[in-house]
């Protein structure tokens, strides 16, 4: 009885949470008269005819989402690596190194990582100017390859439960610093690295604050800011703008359903032990 | 950690390879923080150099009746979002924590809007609340229901947009809680149990009280969470319909790249700054009052 319920209950959120999903999936293949119509009809017409990938069709080809998803999917993924790179590194050293000054510059690390970055943008975009990087992806990317707090932080949670016999091992072996964080840690954290890279993809996938102050080239465009544009340009294309949302969405779902274990338990990590 | 060890590092080390961080917090945060700090007290349009003009960004603002109902909508937002994903997070997180069939289907589909970008979401939702075309009011005029304007009135749109925002981000809590009932242990609520507690009990006089230490963390994250709803404002409603879903972060964003006013965004950025702090710290402050730490 109390099971009936329960479950009665989350098929009603799942619906709720599903749903405008769904219905988006649906419309993006609507042709642009059918989508209008009135009242709205649940079933597309182009879905199962010959032209059923008319939309899609043509964001790609005449909107050059082919290009924008390509631009993304180049940003997030060297994102990722960078945040790889720098926070098992800087996760390394906090974990394992003494040195003065150590607490102040993690605690800034983690302060910094809840300020909005609307707080920063402005003297941020001066810099990124005086750089001379206005116009390309430097901006996007440099930033995820020096410092990241949630990477940093989760690395030095984990590198910290490294058991101290083989820390010890290695330092009978006579391994220097580099040495030690290449050959003993990096080898160990498999998971948290496809955890770290899976969040820096998304959250670059996703971002839309940076790439519009910084890129203005039509063909730099990301996905997400591209969608942005698309939408107060073309109001009443409801049909490929939804199809463009799908594009969007797709492969951050396809990420999630193949390795949504690591996603989870980052949202998990993120501090329930701190 | 052992503590005797042999000296395996030179002290050179950790600074060397701390390097790259170091470098990115001075240049991407700790200039900037410091920078926009310096800009807020100037008159500065990102051309010509900044002119010092001391408090006059902050008087502006306070004495801008627009301004102070971006700070009223900021909280507003921020109160409707905290309390909506506190109270979903959890129910959700009670819900999936029962033993149903399909329930790691469930955590999944909760958590799906979470890992989608506000910019779709965004899009989503304004087609399904679309005045005309949108199938919610559709289906609200058939059940003879007179369907508001769910964006475009003034007096409800801030609302909307923070239901969205709980509608995308409730996955997120609803893990973080359930991390939290997960660690409660069982043996306690079968002592409860046993003594005759029923499920009302159980979950107000054991559950609830055991969880304050995960509810106080997810509370900090939740209120710093609040105030980032800028990809979300710019997608569906820009600030608009006059100003009335305009927030702190969209107004910075407004005034320095719209406006180039960057003096006395730089200010408002300031003022977030101050608030997002002040709420976090006193937070911290009443801590002690509500979380069972003995737990």
């Amino acid at each position: 009885m109390k099971k009936c319920l329960i479950f009665m209950l989350l098929c009603i959120f799942a619906f709720i949470t599903i749903f405008p999903f769904l219905w988006m999936l649906l419309n993006s293949f609507s042709s642009e008269s059918h989508i209008f119509r009135l009242p709205p009809a649940f079933w597309p017409d182009l879905l199962g005819t010959p032209n059923m990938w008319d939309n899609y069709r043509t964001i790609f080809k005449e909107f050059n989402f082919d290009r924008y998803s390509f631009n993304s999917l180049f940003i997030a993924t060297l994102c990722g690596i960078g945040q790889i790179f720098t926070c098992s590194l800087s996760g390394f050293v906090f974990a394992q190194m003494k040195f003065r000054g150590k607490n102040l510059i993690f605690s800034t690390l983690l302060i910094t990582l809840m300020i909005p970055p609307q707080v920063t943008i402005i003297p941020e975009y001066f810099i990124v100017t005086r750089l001379n990087w206005l116009d390309t992806y430097l901006p996007l990317i440099i930033p995820s390859f020096l410092v990241g707090s949630f990477g940093t932080f989760m690395f030095k949670e984990y590198y910290e439960t490294i058991p101290s016999s083989l820390v010890d091992a290695a330092i009978i072996d006579g391994a220097k610093p580099f040495t030690m964080y290449y050959r003993v840690f990096i080898p160990q954290s498999g998971p948290q690295m496809v955890t770290l890279f899976i969040i820096t993809f998304m959250n670059n996938w996703n971002d839309l604050l940076r790439p519009i102050l910084y890129l203005s080239d039509e063909r730099k465009q990301t996905v997400t800011m591209a969608l942005t544009q698309f939408q107060s340009q073309y109001t009443a294309k409801w049909n490929l703008l939804l199809a463009g949302g799908v594009l969007s969405v797709l492969p951050l779902l396809i990420i999630f359903i193949f390795l949504q274990r690591f996603i989870i338990q980052s949202s998990v990590s993120s501090g329930i032990k701190g | 950690m052992g503590k005797h060890r042999l000296a395996w590092y030179n002290s050179i080390y950790p600074w060397l390879l701390l390097l790259p961080t170091l470098i990115g917090l001075i240049v991407f945060r700790i200039l900037p923080i410091a920078g926009s700090f310096y800009l807020s007290f100037t008159d500065w349009d990102f051309l010509r150099a900044p002119q010092f003009i001391g408090m006059d960004n902050f008087r502006e603002a306070f004495s801008n009746p627009s301004f102070l109902q971006v700070v009223a909508n900021t909280l507003l937002f921020s109160a409707l979002y905290v309390t909506g994903i506190m109270i979903i997070g959890l129910f959700l997180a009670v819900l999936v924590n029962s033993k149903v069939p399909g329930v790691s289907f469930f955590r999944a589909a909760f958590y799906l809007p979470v890992v989608t970008s506000a910019v779709a979401v965004g899009i989503i939702w304004r087609w399904i609340l679309s005045p005309n075309y949108g199938i919610l009011n559709n289906f609200l005029q058939i059940i003879g229901i007179n369907p508001p304007f769910w964006l475009g009135d003034k007096s409800i749109a801030l609302f909307t947009v923070s239901f969205i925002q709980v509608w995308k981000m409730s996955g997120y809590y609803m893990i973080m809680f359930l991390a939290g009932l997960q660690d409660i242990p069982i043996s306690v609520k079968e002592a409860a149990l046993v003594d005759g507690a029923n499920s009302r009990q159980l979950f107000f006089r054991i559950t609830l009280p055991m969880l304050s230490p995960t509810t106080f963390f997810v509370l900090t994250i939740a209120i710093i969470d609040s105030f980032k709803n800028f990809e979300l404002i710019y997608t569906m409603t820009r600030g608009g319909p006059q100003n009335a879903t305009n927030t702190l972060v969209y107004d910075v964003y407004l005034n320095a790249f719209v406006h180039y006013r960057m003096g006395y965004s730089s200010a408002v950025s300031f003022i977030l700054l101050l608030g997002v702090g002040l709420i976090t710290y006193l937070n911290f402050k009443m801590k002690k009052r509500w979380v069972n730490s003995e737990y």
